[in-house]
């Protein structure tokens, strides 16, 4: 059969084999490999920019457990230094409260101590007042005329 | 250059001076020799007159269309047209040159890679996004045959540069085509590439496919004749350059090794182009839209 041109279609099959031939071999030998290799890169990169991200994510979440343990730690220091405080308050309290009672105590004692001095001097002294009373009565009654004495005794009976 | 910035600090200016002087006077030896090389060819070549043709230019140039009369034996079993040796040549070529790229290099490949490493992964991912841009939803077959095609087309076209020559079944010698000047190659590129869209259709849509890529029915044939047309042009272009004595100084340069390299890039790109886009088209998987009304 002729066709126009020369156109031949036993060598557009011999073409046609010619090429399929090439084509898979270039397949085979650099399009495939290389196609591979270039994947193998990305999963490579890939791979790495996961485990970096991985990374990343659990870097920021110790850094955001430090940061809420360091807030924690504050508000710990804070309450531990409020109830040192309160502590010492009270132990101070105690401490004021412990020496008051204990002044007061020195203070009754003392007062007790002082009252029974006093009783105790008044005591003496009304007893020495007595003896110097009788003392005194007796050198009176030495010393005076025994009439003056009865005129006295007898007023006294006719009253 | 790099051997005088290293003696700076060694030698005085003085010297640095009479060594430059020195390069330049062997540089402008080496031109002169080179200039004077040229002009001994042109007046041998002029001299020696060009041998005797057995065709006239309207042969040549309808030989080059037709290939009725220059055919050559294919290891004596078959007689083809010479651009089929040429692609059989190119395919030789391209198939060794892979095969000691797989053996030598590519067991090589590292992760950072070097300059010829990366020229290649350069080339291949040159076919892969185009093949992925072009067709998003299938595109693995796609890439292997724009890879294959394109390297073809290209490596093809590049080797009427070199002027292989081969002997005729009538004792003439020929200069090697590019494959795809040959109206029977620039068929098969064309039909091929539209049997693989056809197969991407099917593939992509079923038989629905099939009905998809018939209506571009055109293709083939426009495909073929481009490719035919665009790398006969440049056959034509250098047989006529050649034929004549006075031409072949300093035109070829430019109408030969820059057009040749010019349509090899333009021809690769289009017959990749229109294979993607039409390949993308049919084998986009079409969903059917539920109207609301």
């Amino acid at each position: 059969m002729n066709l126009p041109l020369n156109i031949d279609l036993q060598q557009i099959l011999l073409h046609l084999l010619n090429f399929a031939v090439l084509s898979f071999g270039l397949y085979l030998l650099l399009y495939n490999p290389i196609k591979k290799f270039i994947k193998k890169r990305e999963d490579y990169y890939r791979d790495l920019d996961n485990k970096a991200e991985e990374k990343l994510k659990k870097a920021e979440e110790l850094e955001s457990a430090y940061k809420k343990r360091l807030e924690n730690v504050e508000s710990e220091i804070k309450e531990i230094r409020a109830k040192a405080a309160e502590e010492t308050k009270q132990a101070t309290d105690a401490l004021l409260e412990n020496a008051r009672e204990q002044a007061a105590k020195i203070v009754s004692q003392a007062r007790e101590a002082a009252q029974k001095e006093r009783e105790k001097i008044l005591e003496n002294a009304q007893k020495e007042i007595a003896s110097m009373a009788v003392a005194a009565a007796e050198k009176l009654l030495s010393q005076s005329a025994t009439d003056t004495l009865d005129q006295f005794l007898l007023s006294v009976k006719k009253e | 250059m790099e051997v005088l910035l290293i003696d700076k600090g060694t030698y005085s200016k003085s010297s640095l001076r009479r060594r430059r002087i020195i390069i330049k006077g062997k540089k402008t030896a080496i031109i002169i020799v080179w200039v004077l090389v040229i002009l001994a060819l042109l007046v041998g070549a002029l001299l020696t007159g060009s041998a005797e043709k057995h065709e006239t230019i309207k042969e040549v140039m309808r030989d080059a269309v037709l290939h009725d009369s220059n055919q050559i034996s294919f290891f004596g079993i078959i007689n083809v047209n010479p651009a089929f040796i040429s692609a059989v040549v190119v395919s030789a070529t391209l198939l060794v040159a892979a095969a000691i790229i797989r053996i030598f290099v590519i067991p090589k490949f590292k992760i950072i890679p070097g300059r010829f490493q990366l020229l290649l992964e350069q080339l291949v991912k040159f076919f892969m996004d185009f093949a992925e841009k072009n067709s998003p939803h299938r595109n693995r077959f796609l890439g292997a045959y724009i890879f294959g095609a394109g390297m073809y087309i290209f490596v093809g076209t590049i080797f009427e540069l070199f002027g292989f020559q081969a002997v005729t079944t009538k004792g003439h010698p020929v200069a090697l085509p590019a494959p795809l000047s040959d109206i029977n190659g620039a068929i098969t590129m064309g039909c091929l590439s539209y049997l693989v869209v056809i197969s991407g259709g099917i593939a992509g849509n079923g038989p629905k496919g099939i009905l998809r890529a018939l209506k571009d029915f055109s293709m083939p044939l426009s495909m073929s004749f481009r490719l035919f047309g665009a790398l006969l042009s440049g056959v034509l272009v250098t047989e006529l350059l050649y034929y004549y004595l006075q031409l072949s100084f300093g035109l070829p340069v430019v109408a030969g090794v820059l057009f040749t390299l010019l349509h090899a890039l333009v021809q690769t790109y289009v017959l990749i182009m229109l294979t993607s886009s039409s390949y993308g088209e049919v084998s986009e998987p079409h969903k059917k839209v539920k109207s609301n009304a």
